[in-house]
C-alpha cells in the first residue's frame, strides 16, 4: 500500500465489516427483544426479576463468579417421541403397531408417518419434542436463548466451566438454606468441590436470646463454634436470590420441546 | 555511542530492513478461494441465514416451524388455561373463586365437578339465569352464553380446564362431546335456575 | 535547508528523542507484568488450597483472575506495545519522535487508569464483562492516552522522508486505528449507563475480546517481528507481497472470529465465526512461510538474546491461532468449550507470543535508546529459558488439562465432577509453569529500572553539578 491514508481505508473497511455483522447485527436483533410467550400458553417469559435477585447479579458480578462458572446451556439436537394417548376402537392393532414400530429418537418426518399409521389404526398419539446433548441432562431442559438473559444487566454468560452451568441452578437446587450453606461452605453440601468458601459474605455471631431466623442450617457433621449462629449478610441473601431465580426451562419458540406436565 | 551499547546482537543499529519483491504463490489464492467455497457452503447449510429464531441445531426457519409441539394433552390443557383466562376468568376469577355480584366460584363447585358433563357444557352453550344455590350460598345473576362462539376444540379444553384445576377432579371433556351437545342445545333458550336442577348430569 | 544537512537525524539521536516516553511506558509495563503475573499465581492458589482466600473478598479468585488478566493486557501489552512501536516508527522514518513529551504525559495517565481499574476491580467495581473489567473512570483515562499516544505516533509517521512503506507501517498503522474503535464501542454500548439490552450485551464483548487480544496484539506483534527479524537474521523480510497478503487476510478474518460455538445467540453468529475461524489458516500459513523464509537459512545463531525471543515469540504465535482455528471447528469446539482450552490459547497469545516478542523488542531497544549497555546482560538469556520453559509449562499443562476436562466433559455417562477433578491436577502442575514466568519478569523489570535509575541518577548529578558550578568570572561585577 502506498501511503498511510490507504492503510487507514484498509482497517476501515475490515473492522467496518465486522462491527456492522458483530455490533449492528446483535444490536438491531436481540437488543430490541421484548417478552415472548411460552409455547402453547398465554404466559410470557421471562418474568421481572424480584429486586432481591437483581441486587444478587450485582453481587454475582463484583465477585467474579463468571470466572468459574457458566449460564448457558447448550443443545446438539432434536428428537421427536410418539407417544400413545388413547387406544381407539381397534386396541388390538394399535397396540400390534405400537409393539413394532420405531418410536423414539425420531426425526420429525418419521415420527409423523409413525403418528399417521397410529392414527389410521384408530388410536390417538402424541408427539413430543425432546432436546438432546451432554448439556441436556445435566444442566436443564432445552438450549439457552436471548429471552433468557433479557432482564440481566450484565449479561454474565461465563466461559469456563470450573465450576456446575449455573442456567438452571434455581430448579435444581431450589433451596435458599442448601444455596446459603453451599456459599458458606461449599464442601459440606457438595462432596469434591473446588469452590473456594464465600465467608465474608456472612457472620458468625453471638446467639441473642432466640436464633436468628435467618441462620444457616448446617448439614450434619460441620461445627459451628458452640453459642454461635452463621448469618447471612444481605449480599449473601440477595446471591442466594438470583440463583434462586435463575429457571430457563419454559419451551420457547426458538427453543421448543415438549415440557412434561406436573400436577399444580 | 561506543560499542558496547549495541547488545548481544550482530545486527548493526543503522539499517533498516528491507522486503524482497517475489510475489504470492497461486497455490495460496487458490487455497484462499477454496477455504471462501467450503466456507460459504457450511453457512449455507448452518446459519440460519441470519434468522433471528433459528439457534443451533437447528438450521433453517422451516425446520424450526416443523419442530414445533403442536397437539397433546399438554398443548390441550394450555389451550384450555389460555381461552378460560381470556373469556371465562373475568367474571369467574382466574383462581376460580368466582366474584361477588359477577360470577359464582368454578373451585369446587358442583355443578362443574359432577360425574356427567352434559348439563355443565350447556350453561355456556346456552346462557344461564338465576337463583340457583353453588355451594350453599344464593346465585341470582345473568350469564350470557360465552361459549357460543368457541370451536368445539376449545370449548372442550376450557371446560377440561376447569374441571381438572383448583383442586377439581373430573372427567375430561372432547371436542366430540361438545360437538354433540352443542347439537342437541341448538335453539334452546338459556337454562333458568330451576330447570338447571331437574337437568340431568 | 541544504539537502546535505542532517534533516537525517543520526540513528543515535532517534534513539535518544524515544528515552523519556519508552521508559515511561516500559517501566510501568514491566511493573504491571510482574504485578499481573503475581496476582495470576495468588489467584490459581485458590486451586491449591480453597479455603486461602475465604475471608478476604479482594483476593477472591473471580477479582484476582479478572485483574490478573487486565494487568497483563492493558498494563503490559498495550503500553509495550505502543513504546515499541513510537521507536519502530522514528526508525522507519529516519526521523526523531515527533512531541516526545506527549508520549511521556500518556503513559502517566495510561498506567494511572490501570491502576485505578485494577483496585476498582479487586473492591468489586467490575463490569462484569470479559477484559473490559475496568469501569468507566478508568477506561476513559485510558482512552484518552492512547489517543495522545497515537497522535505522537501518527506524527513521526508522517515525518518520514522516504514516502514508500515498510510492511511493519501497515501492521502498527492499523492497530494504531483498531483500538480506539474496539475500545469506544465495547464502552459506550456495554459500559455506559444505557447500555445495550439482553444478550446482545454477550455477542458485542465476543467481538471487543477476540479484536482486542487476537487481531490487535496479532498485529502488534507481527509488526514488531516483522521489523526485527530480517534485521537479526542479516536479510530482507521474504516478501513485500506476501506480507501484504497476510495482512490484508488477517484483519478480513480475524475480525470476525470470537462467537463460541454454542452461545445463547442466533446460529449465524457463531457460523460466521466458524467460517472466518476457517480462513485464518490462510494469513496463518502466510506468517509462517514469511518467518522461515526470512530466518531459515540464515547463518546467524541468536545465543539467546532478542532474536531467540523474536522467534520463539513469531512461533508461538502460529500455536495459538492454531488453537484459536481449531476451538472455532464445530466438532473439536464440542469438547474444548468450557475448558481450560480457551484460557491456554489466551495465554499462549498474550504471553507465549506477546509477552516474548515485545521483551526481545525491549532488550533490543533499550540499550540504544538509554546509550549505554543492559546493566544485566546475562539476564537476557536467563530470562529466555525462565519464559520458554514457563509458558510451555503453564500454557501446555492448561491446554492438555482443557482436553482432558473436555473429553469427560462430552461424555454423556461421565460425572462432573470427574472433569473438574482431572482439571485441578494439570492446573497444579501448571503453576509452577507461571512462578518461572513471574521469575523472568522479575529479571526484565530489574533492567529496565536499574537503567532507569542509572538514568535518573545521571540526571540528578548533572542538575546538581550545574546547580553547584562557579559563575564565569565575566559575570561577576565589581
Amino acid at each position: 500500500m502506498k501511503n498511510g491514508f490507504s492503510v487507514f481505508l484498509a482497517a476501515l473497511v475490515a473492522l467496518g465489516l465486522s462491527w456492522c455483522g458483530f455490533v449492528l447485527g446483535s444490536v438491531k436483533q436481540l437488543g430490541t427483544a421484548k417478552q415472548e410467550s411460552i409455547l402453547n400458553s398465554s404466559d410470557t417469559y421471562p418474568l421481572q426479576p424480584t429486586g432481591n435477585a437483581t441486587l444478587g447479579l450485582q453481587v454475582y458480578r463484583a465477585n467474579g463468579c463468571a470466572a468459574c462458572h457458566t449460564e448457558q446451556v447448550r443443545q446438539d439436537g432434536v428428537v421427536c417421541d410418539v407417544v400413545l394417548t388413547a387406544a381407539g376402537k381397534n386396541p388390538t392393532v394399535v397396540s400390534n403397531l405400537v409393539s413394532t414400530l420405531k418410536l423414539t429418537g425420531l426425526t420429525k418426518d418419521e415420527a409423523d408417518a409413525a403418528s399417521d399409521k397410529i392414527t389410521d389404526a384408530g388410536g390417538k398419539v402424541e408427539i413430543q419434542i425432546n432436546a438432546t446433548g451432554v448439556d441436556i441432562p445435566r444442566w436443564g431442559v432445552r438450549r439457552s436463548v436471548a429471552a433468557d438473559y433479557l432482564y440481566d444487566n450484565p449479561v454474565q454468560l461465563g466461559s469456563l466451566r470450573a465450576g456446575p452451568d449455573l442456567a438452571n441452578v434455581g430448579a435444581r437446587f431450589p433451596d435458599l438454606n442448601w444455596q446459603l450453606v453451599h456459599l458458606y461452605a461449599p464442601q459440606t453440601v457438595a462432596t469434591n468441590s473446588a469452590m473456594p468458601p464465600f465467608r465474608f459474605l456472612f457472620e458468625v455471631s453471638k446467639i441473642g436470646e432466640a436464633p436468628s431466623p435467618d441462620a444457616l442450617k448446617f448439614p450434619q457433621g460441620f461445627a459451628v463454634p458452640s453459642g454461635c449462629e452463621v448469618v447471612p449478610l444481605p449480599e449473601a441473601k440477595q446471591l442466594a436470590a438470583y440463583l434462586l431465580s435463575l429457571k430457563a426451562d419454559a419451551p420457547l419458540y426458538e427453543a421448543p420441546f415438549t415440557p412434561v406436565m406436573t400436577k399444580p | 555511542m561506543n560499542d558496547e551499547a549495541k547488545s548481544n546482537c550482530p545486527v548493526g543499529t543503522g539499517d533498516e530492513p528491507k522486503a524482497t519483491g517475489s510475489t504470492v504463490p497461486m497455490w495460496l489464492f487458490a487455497l484462499m478461494l477454496t477455504l471462501l467455497f467450503l466456507g460459504g457452503v457450511y453457512f449455507d447449510h448452518h446459519s440460519g441465514w441470519f434468522s433471528a429464531q433459528v439457534y443451533s441445531p437447528y438450521v433453517s426457519a422451516e425446520q424450526l416451524e416443523l419442530y414445533q409441539p403442536k397437539s397433546g394433552a399438554a398443548a390441550a390443557a394450555a389451550q384450555g388455561k389460555k381461552v378460560y383466562e381470556t373469556v371465562c376468568g373475568i367474571c369467574h376469577g382466574v383462581d376460580g373463586m368466582g366474584k361477588p355480584a359477577m360470577a359464582p366460584p368454578l373451585a369446587g363447585s358442583e355443578w362443574a365437578i359432577a360425574g356427567g358433563f352434559h348439563r355443565l357444557a350447556q350453561i355456556p352453550l346456552r346462557g344461564l339465569n338465576g337463583p340457583f344455590q353453588v355451594e350453599g350460598k344464593d346465585w341470582n345473576l345473568n350469564m350470557a352464553p360465552m361459549g357460543a362462539a368457541l370451536s368445539d376444540a376449545d370449548l372442550a379444553a376450557v371446560l377440561t380446564y376447569i374441571r381438572t384445576s383448583w383442586g377439581n377432579k373430573a372427567s375430561a371433556v372432547s371436542a366430540d362431546d361438545v360437538k354433540a351437545i352443542r347439537a342437541e342445545a341448538a335453539g334452546h333458550p338459556a337454562i333458568t335456575g330451576a330447570q338447571l336442577k331437574d337437568m340431568p348430569e | 535547508m541544504k539537502p546535505t544537512e542532517t534533516t537525517d537525524s543520526s540513528t543515535s539521536e532517534i534513539d535518544a528523542s524515544c528515552r523519556v516516553p519508552l521508559l515511561a511506558l516500559f517501566g510501568g509495563a514491566a511493573l504491571w507484568l510482574v504485578v499481573g503475573l503475581a496476582l495470576s499465581l495468588a489467584a490459581i492458589m485458590t486451586f491449591h488450597k480453597p479455603d486461602l482466600f475465604a475471608d478476604c473478598p479482594f483476593l477472591t479468585y473471580g477479582r484476582a483472575q479478572a485483574a490478573a488478566n487486565d494487568l497483563l493486557l492493558y498494563g503490559f501489552c498495550i503500553p509495550a506495545g505502543l513504546g515499541v512501536m513510537l521507536w519502530i516508527f522514528a526508525r522507519l522514518s529516519q526521523a526523531q519522535l515527533v512531541l516526545p513529551l506527549v508520549p511521556a504525559v500518556a503513559a502517566n495517565l495510561w498506567h494511572l487508569g490501570v491502576l485505578i481499574g485494577t483496585v476498582a476491580v479487586l473492591i468489586g467495581d467490575s463490569t462484569g464483562f470479559a477484559w473490559l473489567e475496568f469501569p468507566r473512570g478508568s477506561s476513559v483515562l485510558l482512552f484518552a492516552a492512547f489517543l495522545l499516544i497515537a497522535v505522537s505516533a501518527v506524527a513521526t509517521f508522517g515525518a518520514r522522508q522516504k514516502s514508500e512503506l515498510y510492511p511493519s507501517h501497515w501492521f502498527l498503522l492499523a492497530a494504531l486505528f483498531w483500538f480506539p474503535w474496539i475500545y469506544s464501542t465495547a464502552n459506550l454500548f456495554l459500559t455506559t449507563h444505557h447500555p445495550v439490552r439482553g444478550v446482545a450485551q454477550a455477542a458485542i464483548d465476543y467481538w471487543f475480546a477476540n479484536n482486542l487480544v487476537f487481531v490487535w496484539l496479532a498485529l502488534v506483534g507481527l509488526g514488531t517481528a516483522f521489523y526485527f527479524l530480517p534485521k537479526h537474521a542479516g536479510r530482507p523480510l521474504q516478501s513485500h507481497y506476501l506480507a501484504l497478503f497476510a495482512f490484508w487476510t488477517l484483519i478480513l478474518f480475524g475480525t470476525w472470529c470470537g462467537i463460541p460455538q454454542g452461545a445463547p445467540l442466533p446460529a449465524w453468529m457463531p457460523a460466521a465465526s466458524a467460517v472466518a475461524a476457517s480462513l485464518l489458516i490462510v494469513p496463518l500459513i502466510v506468517i509462517a512461510v514469511i518467518a522461515c523464509k526470512t530466518v531459515c537459512g540464515a547463518n546467524v545463531s541468536c545465543k539467546g538474546g532478542p532474536f531467540c525471543y523474536i522467534k520463539f515469540g513469531t512461533a508461538a504465535f502460529v500455536l495459538s491461532a492454531l488453537m484459536l482455528i481449531a476451538e472455532s471447528c464445530p466438532r473439536f469446539s464440542r469438547v474444548t468449550e468450557f475448558t481450560w482450552f480457551g484460557p491456554a490459547q489466551v495465554q499462549w497469545q498474550i504471553l507465549g507470543f506477546f509477552a516474548i516478542v515485545m521483551s526481545g523488542a525491549i532488550y533490543e531497544i533499550l540499550p540504544g535508546v538509554m546509550g549505554f549497555a543492559l546493566p544485566f546482560p546475562k539476564f537476557v538469556r536467563v530470562q529466555h529459558w525462565l519464559f520458554m520453559v514457563g509458558i510451555v509449562l503453564w500454557a501446555g499443562s492448561l491446554a492438555v488439562g482443557g482436553l482432558e476436562q473436555g473429553m469427560r466433559l462430552d461424555d454423556p455417562q461421565g460425572l462432573f465432577a470427574d472433569s473438574t477433578h482431572v482439571a485441578l491436577v494439570f492446573l497444579r502442575a501448571g503453576s509452577t509453569g507461571l512462578l518461572f514466568i513471574l521469575l523472568g519478569s522479575l529479571l526484565l523489570a530489574a533492567n529496565i529500572f536499574a537503567m532507569t535509575f542509572r538514568w535518573k541518577l545521571a540526571l540528578f548529578k548533572r542538575m546538581i553539578a550545574y546547580i553547584k558550578s562557579p559563575l564565569e568570572t565575566g559575570e561577576v561585577k565589581s
